[in-house]
């Protein structure tokens, strides 16, 4: 397998968040859900973001993605600001240089897992690249399964194919929201490897949202995020340093919220 | 959802959980009802829709019978005004009638009787005809329904008054002299007579506030005396009206006292039956007698459109509950895990279509009372020449009815529905949303159902056709029908188990066109059963639009070539009184447009065994010169006589026998020679029939056109110039010109009445594609998020509009190319060879027409489905 011609420059910065503020409502009910992010994600690494429940992980992807509208700072996907894009910019973002795995896979269920994995090129009017395709479907598992539908598959596999789908377009970086949510833990490590593999062998750019310890150490970074900033950073990390940061970060967590957030004195309070 | 879950659970209260679920909890409507309140304003959107189907086909229904309504008061109104101020009227046998007048006349209380008598006259002055019912100048000015406006009334012999619109049309005024025509009997034996002319003056002109006589399009006034004579004698068997005026001590109130009844009824001598009635008794019947077939006829017809209309809209309704029922599964299961009853979901579903029935349908009586009333607003600003009254009559029927059948057919429509919602089982609430699905698949005792009526309905359309072919039009029409009706209904029950194919193979096709085109016609696929159920409601209004325009088709054909063969030539100018002015023949033949023409001379003949004959002759060459079908008079030679064969079986002759024809002149003896054209039978040649009348009359001349003229433009070239002259002109141009416009506005209704039918299946496919997309709201968004654009979003569900709507349009014009052929073939062989023509402009109208529509169906679906944002695709609910 020719691995080489997909790893980046190393130190390339994929995505990059500065001042990110997410607000939701305004006044007295106003909800800061990202309060000024600032972080990196560079080319070619798997990267978790983990955070209790309502800390801002998923608002961050979402915004990172262009699927949300940030209400101040950037966001970049390479040199590209997505927060300055029009619909039809986000369309052609979506299609060309950015992929999505999906907590309920969201396969069209009346097409095979062929149809589904060449869907995205298929809507942006291009031609399969068929060696692509074929790679992507020996490293997930996929051979066998190509003519079923998503009715035909377990939970596992159609993650795969759905893998596969955010792939195909060899985008520059593949957001994926609580991949193994809906799996149980054998299938769930089975996706996670095969991320790690996509990460590893395919050079590509990974960015994981995820509150399973287990599954963020997979990753080769871990981004914690608590109350909508960023609290944390692990490098290579093992499931038990992950859970003991997010551990950390649910027993700093008053002292963060009072501590560093003044201007937000609500925050602390969801 | 929190709100809703709540109310049955009140209901359920104190009963086990998940388990118990089939022992039926307590009996208790109440929270159903609250449960189905909310359903129904959390889904009021989704069913605003379905409930316009059902308004229209409603508002269709009130329509309907308010025009019943408007047609029976016309009716009433005008029979009343005729009897003017008459207090009472006696109705006898008429057998004696005379002394039935003068015995009222002299009854106590009567101050005025007057016989309600009438005859049919034909006036005019040579040039301009107008036919007008004539009446009686009563004795008493109360008993006339007409009133002056200048002049005096008729009081001498010969003296009449005209209505203003007759006055106008003949260019009469007071004090000028006109004709009435009059056909009388010379000869009581052989019943032969001859028409006259009589002269009358007018001495006034009338108008007729009250409308009495606006149908027959005016009334003329004589005196009795001229009335009687050129009216004719009581039929009997028909009732005879003696209007009376009565002094007020024989009134209480309006009404007759019942002594002045009495001494009528004895007073009269007629025999047979004979009573004495208000003028509204009397008109009430008379209306109720008159119109109690023409409007029940008007009514069954429009009704059945109506019906169509409303079967269309039940289809809609069904299909909407079908998957609002599918898109409740989850909160179905549960209601059921909380100890809801499978009675209580039934009752729940049945509930909502109840209340949607009445509302749709009460909304639908107020649109048909307003199209109605608008249309009575503006129908007497186009002369339509019968009085109609300012407002509608709501009865309560009107209301009734359309709110009965509405409701009903909503309730009909959702019963497989609320089937369907006692069959989800309550371990649905546990599965994941993406697998859930109400029973698919089709029973097999529909499959059997519908391949019977199918069958067995085209065999019925078989035998019909056999039946026309061999003249029995009627029970051939009748099986044709019948066994149309059948076979629609196994095709449209079996639809579910073809349609689909049919639809895949145009979605394969369309597929080829883009990606957007493939999702399209693999979202088309999804659900069999209600892509086949929208596209079956257009189909049915389809199919009989295409069946009607094709039969018009076919009959247009056969109407054209039997006009052919009626009308030899293409244009014939013939005069109304007898013969033609000599002049005639330069004129015409000095028309640009006119090629050739023939002079042809007739005589009456007699033949040995008694009978007559009418004969034409021509010169043969000038004949041949003008005739479209000249090898038509190959056997026309000196010595021949063409005759059809019905008129030789008439004459009891055969082809090859020889007549000997008597005039006034010789007797010359002919040899028949058969011809199939109808319009050249009894043709001799110019020579043979002078021989026999000397004096044969100058009666028609038959012209021929320059090639490549407009028919229509030389017939009216020729009208022109020969205006002066008194003479009918007309050729199969001119009767091809009527017959079409009958045919027109026959199909122009019609299809007006079905294309009620089609917007209702239009506003389906909307529904359809609505609830598709509220129900891929997770799917659409997942698109979005791996790169479809908006306006592929926009263009995948136009494709799908259209793709349901074309499979309906595509199956409807074949079905209806089908019935209309075979219809055509029952209906018309009898008038010889049918000609099956594909209208193919109306098929390609039907066809962008029902595109269009789908096309259209899909726009408020796109706007909905491209709130959905991407982010919701990530959403775990």
């Amino acid at each position: 397998m020719d691995t080489t011609v997909y790893v980046p420059v190393d130190g390339t910065r994929a995505v990059r968040a500065r001042d990110l503020t997410k607000t939701y409502g305004s006044g007295e009910a106003a909800v800061h859900a990202l309060a000024g992010v600032d972080v990196d994600f560079a080319a070619g690494e798997f990267t978790a973001i983990m955070g209790p429940s309502g800390s801002g992980k998923s608002t961050l992807m979402h915004l990172l993605a262009g699927l949300d509208t940030a209400t101040s700072g950037q966001a970049f996907v390479g040199t590209t600001d997505v927060t300055a894009l029009n619909d039809s910019a986000l369309t052609k973002l979506r299609r060309d240089r950015v992929g999505f795995v999906f907590q309920q896979f969201n396969l069209l269920p009346m097409f095979t897992a062929e149809q589904n994995i060449t869907l995205p090129v298929e809507l942006a009017g291009g031609t399969v690249d068929r060696q692509w395709f074929g790679t992507l479907v020996e490293t997930l598992g996929l051979t066998e399964r190509l003519t079923h539908r998503p009715a035909e598959m377990s939970g596992g596999q159609q993650q795969r194919v759905a893998i596969a789908r955010a792939l195909i377009a060899q985008p520059d970086v593949v957001f994926a929201d609580e991949p193994t949510g809906n799996l149980d833990s054998r299938s769930g490590a089975e996706v996670l490897s095969f991320l790690r593999r996509s990460v590893r062998e395919l050079g590509r750019t990974i960015i994981m949202v995820t509150h399973d310890p287990a599954a963020a150490a997979y990753a080769d970074r871990v981004v914690l995020l608590a109350d909508g900033r960023i609290a944390g950073d692990i490098s290579d990390p093992t499931p038990e340093s992950a859970l003991a940061g997010l551990d950390a970060l649910r027993t700093l967590e008053p002292n963060v919220s009072t501590g560093t957030t003044p201007v937000v004195p609500g925050a602390g309070a969801r | 959802m929190t709100t809703t879950t709540t109310a049955p659970s009140t209901g359920a209260a104190g009963t086990a959980p998940a388990g118990a679920a089939a022992v039926p909890p307590k009996r208790n409507n109440l929270p159903t009802a609250r449960y189905t309140m909310a359903q129904m304003r959390r889904s009021a959107g989704r069913l605003t829709a379905a409930g316009i189907a059902i308004l229209i086909g409603t508002a269709f229904v009130a329509v309907t019978l308010l025009a019943g309504n408007v047609i029976t008061r016309t009716t009433y109104d005008t029979i009343a005004a005729r009897f003017a101020d008459a207090d009472v009227l006696v109705t006898t046998s008429g057998s004696d009638w005379r002394q039935d007048v003068e015995a009222v006349r002299g009854t106590d209380g009567v101050t005025a009787a007057e016989p309600v008598r009438s005859a049919y006259l034909n006036l005019g002055d040579g040039s301009a005809y107008a036919y007008a019912e004539g009446i009686a100048r009563p004795q008493d000015d109360r008993l006339m329904p007409l009133e002056l406006t200048s002049g005096k009334w008729p009081s001498e012999r010969g003296e009449i008054a005209v209505p203003d619109g007759i006055a106008e049309r003949l260019g009469v005024g007071v004090g000028d002299e006109i004709d009435i025509y009059r056909w009388v009997q010379t000869d009581a034996e052989t019943g032969d007579g001859e028409e006259v002319a009589e002269p009358v003056r007018v001495v006034g002109v009338t108008e007729d506030p009250y409308d009495a006589y606006a149908v027959s399009g005016g009334a003329v006034v004589a005196t009795a005396a001229d009335i009687e004579e050129w009216g004719e004698e009581p039929v009997p068997g028909e009732a005879f009206e003696i209007a009376a005026v009565l002094a007020p001590s024989a009134l209480s109130g309006d009404e007759p006292t019942q002594a002045v009844r009495d001494a009528l009824a004895a007073a009269v001598v007629s025999d047979g039956e004979h009573a004495a009635q208000t003028v509204d008794e009397r008109a009430r019947e008379i209306s109720a007698e008159r119109t109690g077939g023409e409007d029940l006829v008007f009514l069954v017809f429009v009704l059945t459109f109506a019906a169509v209309a409303l079967l269309v809209a039940g289809l809609v309704i069904a299909n909407t509950f079908q998957v609002l029922v599918a898109q409740r599964t989850r909160t179905l299961a549960l209601l059921r895990c909380i100890g809801a009853g499978r009675g209580q979901l039934y009752r729940s579903v049945l509930l909502e279509a109840a209340v949607l029935g009445v509302l749709a349908s009460l909304g639908g009586v107020v649109v048909g009372v307003l199209l109605a009333q608008t249309a009575l607003f503006v129908a007497p600003q186009f002369d339509i020449g019968v009085p109609l009254p300012a407002t509608v009559t709501i009865t309560p029927q009107v209301v009734l009815i359309p709110l009965a059948v509405g409701t009903f057919v909503t309730l009909v429509a959702a019963l497989a529905p609320a089937r369907n919602a006692t069959r989800v089982a309550p371990l649905a609430a546990l599965r994941p949303a993406e697998t859930l699905s109400v029973r698919k698949g089709a029973g097999r005792a529909r499959a059997v159902f519908s391949a019977l009526a199918t069958i067995g309905g085209f065999a019925l359309v078989a035998l019909g056709v056999f039946l026309g072919m061999n003249d029995a039009v009627q029970f051939g029409l009748a099986a044709t029908v019948l066994g149309g009706a059948i076979s629609l209904v196994g095709i449209i029950i079996g639809t579910v188990f073809w349609l689909p194919k049919v639809a895949a193979l145009l979605g394969a096709i369309v597929a080829r066109t883009g990606p957007a085109s493939r999702l399209a016609a693999a979202n088309t696929l999804r659900n069999p059963r209600r892509t086949s159920a929208t596209a079956t409601a257009l189909l049915i209004g389809v199919t009989l639009i295409m069946t009607m325009t094709t039969g018009a088709a076919a009959a247009r054909q056969t109407a054209d070539s039997t006009l052919d063969e009626t009308f030899p030539v293409d244009i014939m100018v013939m005069s109304g009184s007898g013969s033609v002015p000599p002049s005639a023949v330069d004129t015409i033949a000095g028309v640009d447009a006119v090629a050739d023409v023939a002079e042809l001379y007739s005589a009456d003949a007699e033949l040995p065994d008694g009978e007559y004959l009418y004969l034409q002759g021509a010169d043969v060459e000038d004949l041949r010169a003008t005739v479209n079908d000249a090898p038509a008079l190959d056997g026309l030679e000196p010595g021949t006589v063409l005759l059809t064969e019905g008129q030789m079986e008439e004459l009891d002759v055969a082809e090859g026998d020889t007549l000997d024809v008597t005039g006034t002149g010789e007797a010359v003896p002919l040899t028949v020679v058969r011809t199939d054209s109808v319009g050249l039978t009894g043709f001799v040649g110019l020579g043979d029939l002078r021989q026999i009348d000397p004096d044969a009359m100058f009666s028609q001349v038959w012209a021929s056109l320059v090639p490549d003229v407009d028919a229509a433009d030389a017939l009216a070239d020729v009208q022109q110039a020969m205006s002066d002259d008194g003479v009918m002109v007309t050729g199969p141009a001119a009767q091809r010109a009527q017959f079409e416009q009958v045919i027109n506005v026959m199909l122009g209704i019609v299809v007006g009445l079905l294309a009620v039918a089609v917007v209702i299946a239009v506003i389906g496919v909307a529904n359809t594609l609505s609830l598709s997309v509220i129900e891929r709201r997770r799917e659409s968004a997942t698109l979005r998020a791996i790169g479809l654009g908006k306006s592929q979003l926009r263009g995948m569900l136009a494709v799908e509009g259209m793709l349901i709507a074309g499979v309906g349009a595509v199956l409807g014009i074949v079905l209806g190319l089908v019935y209309g052929w075979t219809g055509a073939l029952t209906a018309l062989s009898i008038m010889g060879g049918v000609s099956l023509t594909v209208p193919w402009l109306d098929l390609g109208v039907v066809l962008v027409v029902a595109i269009i529509a789908g096309l259209v169906a899909s726009v408020a679906p796109a706007r909905s489905a491209l709130k959905a944002s991407p982010v919701e695709a990530l959403g775990a609910e």
